[in-house]
């Protein structure tokens, strides 16, 4: 990491937290006039996260794409920036940074422990497949995440309605049956997106390693959060699960994303998904 | 009882129990050693510490799981029930694209839609500017602007057909491409011309079930790594193919014929040595290819001699022990132990074109090529496989963003003005759509807001 690099990294991760907190605050002291406030702290967060990027593709010549600090990076990126722009056009969802942003601190956070060091582009890496592929792995990541939020908030808001002084700070989110349709309209965009990653990086491995499907701990991790969202889809759409079932079900599914994306890496010695950059 | 056992393979709780324990099964192989993931020594090594556990799971197939007799099996159930679940569902598919009005077209009262709104229309517009909006926003319009059925994306339901059927294309491919499956390693160094000869394969290759080895003719007659620092950063490999054709490889970029594929899979030195005795007269040459890269360390005969190898493309010493300062070519050397009849007679360095004397010999190294490992792989079905990805990816983009929506409409005179009574509903959707059909007809009719049922 270059210095400047640095100072921008602990800056965006620093706002983050502090608007992390100021949603927190406002749920737990019911002050739901701080919120709006909030979205602004986090798109500050956004500029600096978008500088930090800027710095280090300064520096190494290529968007950081590979190893967990890059991949926390853009996965940050692209969760923010999914939650920034759900936010805009629905002004109900702003608050979907509440869960959104303490993930992409923590992970960040993670990130920043394993390998920050500047890497030359590693020749595996160096295709148009990378792009294709981790471009739409993290769209699915963003749009995941966006669900397991919206589940967060769905079982807050549940269980807030079902008290007897019910927080008014809840009052800001879409209506329930409305964040039970979000939790399922991600889940489908995510899913989407993530057929789309598997089959790019199925065609990518053929050239790289010779082979379209070889095991490896993360094409098995991401296969079964596929399976897993797969699941999710069709219990929602045959079997009618609804409401807080499907709420714990999309937060439950998350886990197995972030077991593909940082997980493996502390599971396993070998993978050829580490390209050099472990 | 035979229909009722069709009846649950046929099911969509059979699928997600399918689903369920394949995941299940992935998570065995993640947390089980696969014998193809790890290595030989590492396979042995477990064997010895834990020979009855690891050979319950062998028994079980379970450290090749992913081709064991229980995982073909759920495969097998798996396409069963999806044949079986198509078979259902196609004649559903066929009704549910056909355009035809249901038989309760009053909006005000027809079932199973969950939007219901009545706008008044403003002067100068009428029915057929609705229906006219809505067939620019994609609606198939069945009836008049007095009474009117529309549906968008009518044919969306074809799309669950289409991502099934992705599955037996995926699967077709990867059969096909199994058994027709050839695969070997073979090394070839800069000047070396390869014909497809099965003796230069580095191991027995593994043979298809149908079809042959490939058939191949060219020279390979250059090889560049690049490296930054301690990171490969590309690797370009020149080829000439025996009609004079040029072919510039790389990783990601290998080298096609037909249906194989030259995949590059590791980097190595076949340096040219040459043996000069005491009276300097050469005793041996050869080149040898070492596969000495990432500090391996490897061993070659000549003249007699045994020679250890290690090589430093950035030679330094580092507190008094030889080390590279990086991976980069910068000053490439190797250090060997020179032993003849098990006795270490001398140790020393060899740069680039350098010299080794030793008990008066010398070895001399002439030149220093590199040489490339070569994963050849000859399959066929590929092509198949991808089109069961494309496929899958098409159906599930048509599926959940083009899903279905279905309008009803109808013109009404109350107290001399004139009302549309719409109904909507949407695929997947009740409250999200219910938004979107209240912008739409907002905008249809020119009204501000409608005036919910």
């Amino acid at each position: 990491m270059t210095n400047l690099e640095t100072i921008f990294f602990w800056i965006t991760l620093v706002i983050y937290s502090l608007g992390a907190g100021g949603y927190i605050y406002s749920f737990v002291f019911k002050n739901p006039r701080f919120m709006p406030k909030m979205t602004w702290v986090i798109a500050a967060g956004y500029l600096a996260h978008n500088l930090t990027i800027g710095i280090r593709f300064m520096a190494t010549g290529h968007l950081p794409w590979a190893g967990d600090y890059e991949s926390a990076m853009m996965a940050g990126w692209f969760i923010i920036g999914a939650t920034l722009y759900v936010g805009r056009r629905n002004q109900q969802l702003r608050a979907l940074a509440t869960v959104t942003a303490p993930l992409v601190v923590l992970m960040m956070g993670f990130g920043v422990m394993r390998n920050p060091v500047l890497t030359p582009m590693a020749a595996s890496l160096k295709t148009y497949w990378l792009y294709i592929h981790v471009y739409f792995a993290q769209l699915a990541f963003g749009s995941y995440a966006l669900s397991m939020a919206a589940g967060v908030l769905y079982l807050l808001k549940s269980k807030s309605a079902a008290s007897d002084a019910p927080n008014p700070s809840y009052d800001r989110f879409p209506s329930l049956d409305r964040l039970d349709e979000f939790i399922f309209r991600y889940v489908l965009f995510g899913f989407i997106t993530d057929t789309i990653m598997i089959a790019a990086g199925a065609i990518w491995a053929k050239d790289l390693w010779g082979s379209y499907w070889s095991w490896d701990p993360v094409e098995t991790w991401s296969l079964i959060s596929w399976l897993m969202y797969g699941i999710t889809i069709h219990l929602r759409v045959t079997f009618g699960w609804r409401d807080q079932r499907l709420a714990w079900l999309v937060v439950a599914a998350l886990c197995t994303v972030i077991i593909s994306f940082f997980g493996v890496t502390l599971m396993v010695d070998t993978s050829m998904h580490f390209f050099n950059v472990k | 009882m035979f229909k009722k056992f069709v009846k649950y393979l046929s099911s969509l709780r059979f699928t997600l129990l399918l689903i369920s324990l394949l995941g299940a099964m992935f998570l065995l192989g993640l947390w089980i050693p696969q014998a193809s993931l790890v290595t030989q020594d590492q396979l042995v090594q477990w064997k010895s510490r834990s020979p009855l556990l690891v050979g319950a799971l062998d028994s079980l197939g379970l450290t090749r799981i992913y081709a064991s007799p229980i995982m073909l099996g759920l495969w097998a159930l798996f396409f069963l029930n999806l044949s079986l679940v198509m078979w259902q569902r196609i004649p559903l598919i066929k009704k549910r694209i056909a355009l035809v009005v249901p038989k309760n077209d009053d909006p005000e009262t027809a079932p199973g839609f969950s939007f219901r709104a009545s706008y008044s229309l403003p002067a100068g517009k009428d029915g057929e500017a609705v229906v006219g909006f809505l067939r620019k926003r994609g609606y198939a319009v069945l009836g008049r602007g007095e009474r009117f059925f529309a549906v968008k994306n009518r044919l969306s339901p074809i799309a669950f057909a289409l991502f099934h059927v992705s599955f037996f294309f995926i699967l077709l491919g990867g059969m096909l491409s199994v058994y027709s499956k050839f695969i070997g390693f073979v090394d070839l160094a800069e000047g070396e011309t390869f014909q497809g000869e099965l003796a230069r394969y580095n191991q027995v290759p593994k043979m298809p079930k149908f079809g042959g080895p490939p058939e191949v003719n060219f020279t390979v007659e250059k090889i560049t790594p690049l490296v930054s620092g301690n990171t490969p950063t590309g690797l370009k490999v020149h080829l000439v193919e025996a009609g004079g054709a040029v072919r510039d490889l790389g990783i990601n970029s290998p080298y096609h014929a037909g249906s194989a594929s030259f995949v590059i899979k590791d980097l190595g030195l076949a340096p040219l040595f040459e043996v000069i005795d005491p009276a300097g007269k050469t005793v041996d040459q050869a080149y040898v290819k070492l596969n000495v890269m990432k500090g391996r360390g490897d061993t070659f005969l000549l003249g007699g001699f045994l020679f250890r190898a290690h090589f430093y493309p950035d030679y330094t010493i580092k507190a008094g022990v030889a080390s590279t300062a990086s991976e980069e070519f910068k000053n490439p050397v190797f250090t060997l132990l020179v032993e003849r009849e098990g006795k270490q007679i001398a140790q020393g360095i060899v740069p680039k074109n350098g010299t080794l004397s030793f008990g008066g010999y010398q070895l001399v190294m002439l030149e220093m090529p590199f040489w490339v490992r070569f994963m050849v792989i000859k399959e066929y079905g590929i092509p198949i496989l991808y089109a069961g990805f494309g496929m899958a990816a098409l159906a599930v983009i048509w599926r959940f963003l083009f899903y279905r929506r279905e309008v009803l409409g109808a013109l009404r005179e109350e107290n001399g003005t004139w009302r549309l009574a719409v109904a909507g509903r949407s695929e997947f959707y009740k409250s999200l759509a219910a938004d979107e059909f209240k912008e739409m007809f907002d905008d249809a009719t020119g009204t501000v807001s409608g005036e919910t049922c």
